[in-house]
């Protein structure tokens, strides 16, 4: 008895140290102390309207040089390298999955082991490697580069996804359709696909928001100019640590857990 | 077309252009890299398409030429990241096989909303997680603050840049890469064996030792192991909480494609980091395949 309330604290306090470290970073972006963030002295909501480019009373030397103008910049980046790099791993991933799960062939096992591979390769070395792959044979560093060397590693996560909401498709429902008189196509179209539909989301999902946050791959591929998201914040983190980015740390945070809790929420429809 | 026919167009169709892609895209660079580190240096950056050991011998010790020297610090920098990694190992082992534990007891509702619970900070900004652990290790920092208040200390502890920093930010970034494989191996222990156990008299410790831990060994194994290869080349965490003090092999890398610009050696760096990974990765391989025959 002793035992199971001793382990019950500590899961609560497993818990406090998961998420602690990222609430504190979301209350003191509120705090309108501009001399020494780290103490607390009334709520402002002046970061933000930094962020927004609303008028503050924050002095220029609180903030960081940079206007929003090239945070936004940042930000469209991000979503362009994001939105290309997760559809296109969302349709290679899927195809592989689909691939491995429905037809027998001698290679199935050795796609199936070698598809962990990137996901727990050190980034570095995966960055570098395309550093050099792409140095090598001329292609110019640009959002290309970043696209293709992104969706390297991350079709990997929507196959294990969508390999994942496979397993638990019945097979008998294709079948069924099959003895029922549906030719492949249709029965792809209408049985197998509405089928896995919440795998390819999730692995989407997925896919989009490890892109969004990809930051050792990209700072290798990325060349001058392309600066996204995590590589501007960065950059401004090797500056010095300023207030301001406690209240973009808590934007990204949302934004992540918005489509975070959307993507898990399919993933887990897979026990129903 | 007959059936069979068609069924390998299909499986073409599927297969081939991702296959393409990765071998292109994935495989290449590495066999790229691989070559790079067999390369001579330019003298200005760059290469000079001429074989060379030498990169090598500059970090295992027997480079000993004007421009190629060997220098331990190589060594030591390699052997402070295999330290480091499995420190963090086993810090988030301890952290997460009791939390693991507890969930697998948990009411099966409650229990789903527990584990995504867990796994949802993986998805928040790498950045900010690792930020956040600035504001709570720096001198004027929540933690020190904290013992400042409390009177255990009177003058800021420097926790930021030192090795302690960094397991801390590497554990707390990979703790579901333990977590996961860990859960699902606790979740399979058979409670019948556990009260078998106590009821023979077993200790809950002996209980712990000769039945729990043996039944709960491959998530053991399969988490240390995925926790142990982003941790040995993490360059980003040791950059935010090491700073210059705390060097790992993924800093060193990172210098020489960004400034040293000694393309070759940080192949070669690299290689040692890929053939650690190879090795652990097969011998997880090895041991999954043998739990799957018995």
């Amino acid at each position: 008895m002793i035992l199971r309330r001793l382990l019950s604290l500590y899961g609560l306090l497993f818990f406090v140290f998961i998420y602690a470290p990222i609430l504190l970073v979301v209350i003191y972006s509120f705090n309108a102390n501009t001399l020494n963030m780290m103490i607390w002295n009334g709520f402002t909501l002046d970061w933000y309207r930094q962020i927004f480019g609303f008028e503050t009373t924050i002095t220029d030397s609180a903030t960081y040089v940079d206007s929003s103008a090239q945070l936004y910049a940042a930000v469209r980046t991000s979503l362009t390298v994001a939105l290309s790099t997760s559809v296109f791993s969302t349709v290679c991933g899927t195809a592989l999955a689909l691939a491995v799960a429905r037809y027998r062939f001698r290679l199935a096992g050795f796609y199936r082991t070698l598809m962990m591979v990137p996901m727990i390769m050190p980034d570095i070395v995966l960055g570098i490697a395309l550093l050099i792959f792409f140095i090598t044979i001329g292609m110019n560093l640009s959002l290309m580069t970043i696209i293709v060397g992104q969706s390297t590693f991350l079709i990997s996560y929507v196959f294990v996804t969508v390999s994942a909401r496979l397993a638990e498709f019945d097979t008998s429902l294709e079948e069924a359709s099959a003895d029922l008189g549906a030719t492949p196509a249709q029965t792809f179209r209408k049985v197998t696909l509405p089928g896995i539909a919440p795998g390819i989301l999730g692995g989407w999902l997925l896919s989009f928001i490890i892109s969004m946050d990809d930051l050792v791959i990209t700072y290798f591929i990325a060349g001058t100019g392309n600066t996204t998201l995590p590589i501007h914040i960065w950059g401004m983190l090797r500056r010095g640590i300023k207030p301001e980015i406690n209240a973009i740390a808590t934007l990204m945070l949302l934004f992540t857990l918005v489509i975070a809790a959307v993507g898990l929420y399919f993933r887990s429809r897979r026990q129903k | 077309m007959s059936l069979a026919r068609r069924k390998l167009m299909q499986l073409i169709g599927l297969l081939g252009a991702p296959t393409v892609f990765l071998l292109v895209f994935f495989f290449c660079p590495l066999i790229i890299m691989l070559v790079y580190s067999f390369l001579t240096p330019g003298l200005y950056g760059g290469v000079e398409w001429q074989f060379s050991h030498l990169n090598y011998g500059r970090i295992l010790g027997w480079a000993d030429t004007r421009y190629e020297k060997f220098d331990p610090v190589f060594l030591a920098i390699f052997l402070r990241s295999l330290r480091l990694a499995a420190m963090t190992v086993v810090t988030s082992l301890i952290v997460s096989y009791p939390a693991a534990f507890w969930i697998s007891r948990m009411r099966p509702g409650r229990r789903d909303f527990a584990i995504f619970l867990v796994t949802l900070p993986f998805f928040v900004s790498l950045i900010v997680r690792l930020f956040a652990w600035v504001l709570i290790l720096r001198p004027t920092g929540f933690l020190n603050q904290g013992l400042m208040a409390v009177g255990l200390t009177s003058a800021p502890v420097e926790f930021l840049y030192t090795d302690f920093a960094v397991i801390l930010g590497m554990t707390y970034v990979f703790i579901p890469f333990m977590f996961l494989p860990l859960y699902s191996a606790i979740e399979k222990l058979d409670l019948a064996q556990l009260e078998a156990s106590a009821d023979l008299g077993a200790t809950r410790l002996q209980t712990f030792r000769k039945v729990v831990l043996p039944a709960t060994m491959p998530g053991i194994v399969a988490g240390s192991i995925i926790t142990f290869i982003p941790a040995l080349g993490n360059f980003i965490v040791p950059s935010v909480l090491g700073g210059a003090k705390v060097l790992m092999i993924g800093n060193l890398i990172e210098q020489q494609f960004l400034s040293a610009r000694n393309w070759p050696f940080g192949s070669a760096l690299a290689m040692l980091v890929m053939t650690v990974v190879l090795v652990l990765l097969l011998l997880q391989l090895r041991l999954a395949r043998r739990e799957a025959q018995s």
